[in-house]
Formats: structure tokens, C-alpha cells, sequence
């Protein structure tokens, strides 16, 4: 099956500063697709290339078969765009703001209307309609700001990061939204996170990406499963091969591997580090390595000077793969 | 299709601010008045100071005996001299903006020195009032007789002071009575044989004579509301350029820029979407200041603004205007940042250019401090083409250069604002 869109060794350069470095990956239809990342990691610059705001420095995609390079006016047409900032003018009503997006997807008439009356459903702002935008919580001008980049009724909708600084209400809301629409009319979706919560809740595949490179990309099971059954970071007084090949002989435990550091967790200050050798044990099932871990260095009368377990979903999968948090 | 999209929206977030459509529509209104009621009062005084018959004078001797002759003109009481150059006074007089023009010929003053008759030439238009004509006539003989008999009077006792110094021998024989009967002599021949002629004609006349000249309209200091009307609709026509910048500003900061880089249109598309709002504003603007100039100020009983002779020519004026205020929107917003940028380009370029262009002192005055400085702003030239319409009441060939000057500043404008503005 032809792909909806497949990103070709796009590249952005800003002089000497590469922004995205040969990303490349494809959509299906029907699929929603996450970009995980930290912020800066080149996320918003990959939407922005395959949308046409910025012109690729290198590399191509192609949207429905169009190449971004010579057809962005063809792919456009399929292209929807939620901007990560609220791209709506707040003085205007819910109801002029969606007329104006449709009709420069060149909608008129009654199919802008319908149209513009769907998208209102789909968000459920049908009553506050005729409000301007200025007068709506943050929630509520999140979901004009979805509607707008559905008015024209897209193939793929690019999402970038809609969630932020949103309630959890409006949250579920959004995220029903982008379920249904994918459920209900096979819409592709392409969202972008720092949220790994959100992109494990809604994504088929995700790509994770840092400082402009794809470092992981897959289903989302076979991402976290990346980490077996989770990763332990134990503190010790010396490490050698020897000792090394015992612990990673030991029941449940997949692999154990000399670490620099454990990463920092959120909100986990350096100074909370300790010093000395550093073991990371890759786990088949993580509760039960630890015990036996622990057991074992008892019998072998070794201290344990810190330990961390890191759970397995995307956030330790990301600290696991670049040693940062998604929140860095 | 794309852009008159972009042009509605913004016209319908426009109408929804308050605060810039006062900006646009009533604060010049309110500047208008307090200016007008200003200038009307010094203007008046003015007036009523002097109401001789203005008359225009091309002096093409410039000597001694030329400058004389105005200054006493002038200080003869009944008419006004205007200096005019040769080209102007003859397109003024062919457009009926001057009733009559008074012609010194080169060579005046030496021939005057060396006793030969000279003949001033008084060109007066078909249509002008003959009752002042005549009077002016009679002021321009007056004076031409008083010069012509001084100069005789003087050649003729310099004369005999040279005879008496060649033979003082002689002296005795200029008497009292003799030199009494010269002085009449003197005196009969300027009368008969003046030696300062005045010859006077009208130009050619049409197939059918006009309307009279109202002089008074014609020839007198432009009124208040004449100046200050078309002047501060240039100005605030001008700082709609900063509404167009705040809007360009806006939407990049507000990300619906990057929607509509999303949508299918061309950048062309969207920077034209984004101008037209200034050019349609501009309009409905300088359509409400001069409606206001035409209606309101009557009913406020001030003096209502005159259209002048050529609509045509005052509608392409402020077209070319609203485009240049456009252009120089876009090149604002192209050289500005940040709002605050803006604020401090548009103060330094709009209201800058506004005071050094005759918005707030009327060209005439201004250029004779700063000569050819004013040029270098678009309000120069839009000030300078109403000027022509409104005041003078030229036709619409006397603001060709005008407009020409408002299309180049319009396309050096987009020029640069399209070099250095940024879509990313």
C-alpha cells in the first residue's frame, strides 16, 4: 500500500546549525503517527517542512504522492495544520474565525457551512459558536484551534504538540477528538509530543527524535520493548567483567552493562548522585530482577551505593536511547 | 481570490478595534478643526490687513530701477505684487488661477538710465473682473508716470548741473524762472511722452468667454480648511502604514501567519492580502476626512473645503497615496521585530516624514527654510499635488509629476519591504 506520506532524507539547515538531519519515515493512511521529542528537538521544523511554511534544505517528502519540492500547492490541499500556538484571532467569533480557514482552502457556500458546522461538532463549541475567541479558556480556543486546521476536511493532520498548557478536561477532549476523527473518517495524524503519556495513548508508530535525528522508530510496543522489561541503575563500589557476568546470569535479568551514570530523572537534582561504579541491568520482568539482584549482592556482601529502576514506556525508552529526559 | 479573503478578515477584525478606528477616522477630524479654527483666526486677521488687488509681476530685468519700480507698486496702495516666474505666471493665467500678470522687460532698468522709452506689458485675462483691471491699470500708469517723471526731472537737472559745471561763467543764466519752466517742461512731456508705457492686452480668447474670475478665491492666501484638510489626510493616511506593520506583527506572533504560509496561496497571495486592507482603509479615510471637509465643517460654520477644478485628478491623488502608504506598511513590517520596533519606526518615518513633508506647516512656508529637503518623503508630494488641486485649483496635468513621485516611492518601497521581509 502507497504510503500517505513518506519523508525522504529531509534536512533543515539554518547556516551552520542543522536543525533536522535526514529524517526519514512514512504514514499509512488511516495511521496516527507520533513525533516524540524534547523541545528543540526539530519536531515543529519537520511539520513545518511538510506543510510548507519552510523550504527543505535537503531531501523531499511526498504528501498523497505530491512532492513537497515541485507540488506543495497540490499537497497543501491535504495538508491540515494545528499550529502549536493558538493561530486564531481572538477578537473575531469561533464561527468567522473557521469561515476565513475554509475559505482559504477555497470552501464557499453551503459547503463551507456544512463544513465549518461539523468541525464545531467535532470539538463540541456548536453553542459558543458566535463567541469571539477572546472570551474562551484556554481548553476551548485548543479545539477552535484543532477545527480550524479541519475545516477543509484533510487527508493528514499535522498536530503540533495541541496539548500544551491545556486542563485535563479539554486534554481528554482533544484526544477524543483526534481518536474519533481517525476512527470515524481514516483521517492520518501526525502529532507531535513531549508528552510520552499521549503519543503511547494515540500513536500506532512514533519516531523519537533528538537534536534533529530520528534515534527510534516503531510500533509503540516494539519501542518500549526496547527496554525489555525495564532498565535498573545500580550504585556499586567497583565493577568488573566478572561480576558483570554473574548479575547478568541471575534470574529475570536480561543483560547487565557497565554504566557511566544513571540518567536523571525529573526533578532529580545531580548532586543527589553518588560517586563510584556504575552497573545497568536490562530486565525481562523488572520487580523480579531487582529482588534478585539485591539477594545476590547480599550473599556476595557487595553494598549498594544507589539505585534507580526506570519503568518500561517511552520516557525511560527515550532517557534510555539519549540519556535526557523528555522534559530537558 | 486568496487575498481579498485575507483583506476581508483583516477589515472585519479592523472594524472590531475601537481604539485604531478612532485613530484613523476621528482623530484626524478632531485635528482638522482645532487646526482650522486656529489658522482661520490668524488667516482672518490677515485679511483684513490687506485687501488690495493681488496683481502678478514678472520682473525679467532684476535691476535697480525693476526693484524700484514693484516696491513702489507695491507701496502705492490698491494692488499686491506677487513675484512670479515667466512659465508659471503664463500657466496660471491660461488656467485662470491669475486674473492678470504685469511683465517688466529685461534691459528695463538701462534703458530707463539711458533716458530710452521702455513699455511694461499688462497681459489681463478675458474673464477677469474689469472693474479691477481697471484699477489696476490706473495704479501700474500711476506709478509708471511718477517713476517716468522722476527720471526726467532728474536727467534733465542732472543736465543742466553738467552744463553749469563745464561753464560756471554761466551760471547766472539758469534763473528760477528758467529752471521753474524746464520743470514744467519736464513735466508736460511724461504726461504726453512717458517715458515708462504701459501696453495692455488680454490673450487669446476661447469661442466662448467663461465665467468671471472670482478673484477673490482665485488670487487670495489659501484659507485654513484648504490647508489643513488635504494635510492631515495625508498624515493619517500615512500612519495607516503602522496599522498594515501591527497586523503583519500580529499575525506571526499570534502563528496564524504560519496557517496561512500552510494554506494553499502564494506568498504574493498573502502579502497582497495583508496590503489591500491599508489601500481600502486609506481610501474610506481620506473619503471621510473630505466629506467631513465638504459637510461638517459647513455645519460647524467654518469654511467647507473647495474640490477644486479636477475630481479625477484629487481621486488619483489619494489613490496613489493609499498605495504608497501601503508600500510603506509592508516595509515596516519588514524592517521591524518586535512591537515595540514598530512603534519606534513608525513614529520616526510617519510622523517624521508627516512634519517634514507640509502636513503640519504648508509647503510655501516650509520650503523657504529647508529648500529642497521636503522632497525626499512621499507626504512632500502628496501634500504638494493637493496643493495644486485644492488650492490652486490646477487640472489634473499639473500632478502628473506628483503622482509619478508617489508610484516610484511605492515601488521602492515593496522593493526593499520585499528584500528584507521574513516568511520564516
Amino acid at each position: 500500500m502507497t504510503p500517505i506520506l513518506d519523508v525522504q532524507q529531509l534536512s533543515k539547515k539554518y547556516g551552520d546549525f542543522e536543525a533536522v538531519k535526514e529524517v526519514s519515515f512514512t504514514v499509512e493512511e488511516g495511521e496516527v503517527f507520533g513525533l516524540l521529542g524534547p523541545n528543540g528537538a526539530g519536531k515543529t521544523t519537520v511539520i513545518s517542512m511538510l506543510t510548507g511554511v519552510l523550504p527543505p534544505s535537503a531531501g523531499t517528502a511526498l504528501i498523497g504522492g505530491y512532492d513537497i519540492r515541485t507540488q506543495m500547492n497540490q499537497a497543501k490541499q491535504l495538508n491540515g495544520l494545528v499550529p502549536q500556538d493558538l493561530a486564531l484571532y481572538p477578537t473575531l467569533s469561533a464561527r468567522a474565525n473557521l469561515n476565513f480557514f475554509g475559505q482559504i482552502y477555497g470552501l464557499r457556500g453551503k459547503a463551507l457551512r456544512e463544513q465549518v458546522e461539523d468541525v464545531l461538532r467535532i470539538v463540541s463549541l456548536t453553542e459558543r459558536a458566535d463567541q469571539p475567541i477572546e472570551t474562551f479558556s484556554g481548553g476551548m480556543k485548543r479545539r477552535i484551534n484543532i477545527a480550524a486546521g479541519l475545516v477543509h476536511q484533510p487527508q493528514i493532520l499535522f498536530l503540533d504538540e495541541p496539548t500544551v498548557g491545556v486542563d485535563p478536561q479539554s486534554r481528554n477532549h482533544i484526544f477524543e477528538s483526534v481518536q474519533r476523527l481517525n476512527r470515524e473518517r481514516d483521517m492520518s495524524v501526525i502529532y507531535t509530543s513531549h508528552y510520552m503519556e499521549e503519543v503511547e495513548l494515540l500513536c500506532d508508530r512514533a519516531a523519537i527524535i533528538d537534536e534533529g535525528h530520528i534515534i527510534a522508530l516503531d510500533t509503540i510496543e516494539n519501542l518500549i520493548g526496547l527496554l525489555g522489561g525495564g532498565v535498573i541503575y545500580l550504585g556499586l563500589p567497583r565493577v568488573d567483567a566478572g561480576l558483570l557476568a554473574q548479575i547478568a546470569a541471575l534470574p529475570a535479568v536480561r543483560e547487565a552493562l557497565p554504566a557511566e551514570a544513571a540518567p536523571l530523572g525529573e526533578g532529580e537534582a545531580v548532586a543527589q548522585r553518588e560517586t563510584g561504579a556504575k552497573v545497568k541491568v536490562v530486565a525481562e520482568q523488572s520487580q523480579q530482577a531487582l529482588v534478585n539482584v539485591i539477594g545476590w549482592l547480599n550473599t556476595q556482601d557487595i553494598p549498594l551505593t544507589s539505585l534507580k529502576i526506570l519503568e518500561p514506556n517511552l520516557e525511560s525508552v527515550f532517557l534510555h536511547l539519549t540519556g535526557k529526559t523528555l522534559r530537558e | 481570490m486568496q487575498a481579498l479573503n485575507i483583506t476581508s478578515k483583516d477589515l472585519l477584525i479592523l472594524l472590531k478595534d475601537r481604539g485604531t478606528l478612532f485613530q484613523l477616522l476621528v482623530l484626524p477630524l478632531i485635528f482638522i478643526v482645532v487646526f482650522s479654527g486656529a489658522l482661520t483666526a490668524i488667516s482672518t486677521d490677515e485679511a483684513e490687513q490687506d485687501t488690495r488687488i493681488p496683481l502678478a509681476v514678472v520682473d525679467l530685468d532684476g535691476g535697480e530701477a525693476a526693484q524700484r519700480f514693484v516696491t513702489d507698486l507695491d507701496t502705492a496702495g490698491g494692488v499686491r505684487v506677487e513675484p512670479y516666474a515667466q512659465d508659471e505666471a503664463e500657466a496660471l493665467l491660461q488656467e485662470r488661477k491669475l486674473s492678470r500678470v504685469l511683465t517688466i522687460p529685461a534691459r528695463f532698468s538701462a534703458d530707463l538710465d539711458a533716458g530710452r522709452p521702455v513699455t511694461l506689458r499688462l497681459v489681463n485675462h478675458p474673464d477677469a473682473d474689469p472693474e479691477k483691471t481697471e484699477a489696476t491699470r490706473l495704479v501700474i500708469e500711476g506709478v509708471a508716470q511718477d517713476l517716468s517723471l522722476q527720471r526726467q526731472i532728474l536727467a534733465s537737472l542732472e543736465q543742466m548741473a553738467e552744463m553749469q559745471a563745464n561753464a560756471p561763467e554761466t551760471s547766472q543764466v539758469f534763473t528760477a524762472e528758467r529752471m521753474i519752466a524746464q520743470a514744467q517742461s519736464q513735466f508736460e512731456r511724461s504726461r504726453t511722452q512717458p517715458l515708462i508705457d504701459v501696453a495692455q492686452r488680454g490673450p487669446q480668447r476661447g469661442p466662448q468667454r467663461g465665467p468671471q474670475i472670482a478673484e477673490r478665491e482665485a488670487d487670495a492666501f489659501p484659507d485654513a480648511v484648504q490647508l489643513a484638510v488635504p494635510a492631515f489626510t495625508v498624515l493619517f493616511v500615512f500612519l495607516t502604514a503602522q496599522t498594515t506593520a501591527h497586523s503583519i506583527y500580529e499575525e506571526k506572533r499570534l502563528g496564524s501567519f504560519r496557517r496561512l504560509l500552510a494554506a494553499p496561496m502564494s506568498k504574493a497571495a498573502l502579502l497582497a492580502g495583508k496590503m489591500l486592507p491599508n489601500f481600502v482603509t486609506a481610501l474610506i479615510q481620506t473619503a471621510v476626512i473630505f466629506a467631513f471637509g465638504l459637510v461638517g465643517l459647513r455645519l460647524m460654520g467654518l469654511q467647507p473645503l473647495s474640490l477644486g477644478n479636477a475630481p479625477v485628478g484629487v481621486i488619483l491623488v489619494a489613490m496613489a497615496m493609499a498605495l504608497c502608504s501601503s508600500g510603506l506598511g509592508i516595509l515596516i513590517a519588514a524592517l521591524a521585530r518586535t512591537e515595540s520596533q514598530i512603534g519606534g519606526l513608525s513614529t520616526l518615518i510617519l510622523w517624521g516624514a508627516g512634519i517634514l513633508g507640509g502636513s503640519f506647516v504648508p509647503l510655501f512656508i516650509l520650503e523657504q527654510f529647508l529648500g529642497s529637503l521636503p522632497r525626499v518623503v512621499p507626504h512632500y508630494w502628496a501634500n504638494r499635488a493637493f496643493e495644486n488641486l485644492l488650492i490652486r485649483g490646477l487640472g489634473l496635468t499639473s500632478v502628473i509629476t506628483e503622482l509619478g513621485a508617489l508610484l516610484a516611492f511605492t515601488a521602492l518601497f515593496f522593493a526593499i519591504g520585499l528584500w528584507r521581509f521574513d516568511f520564516n
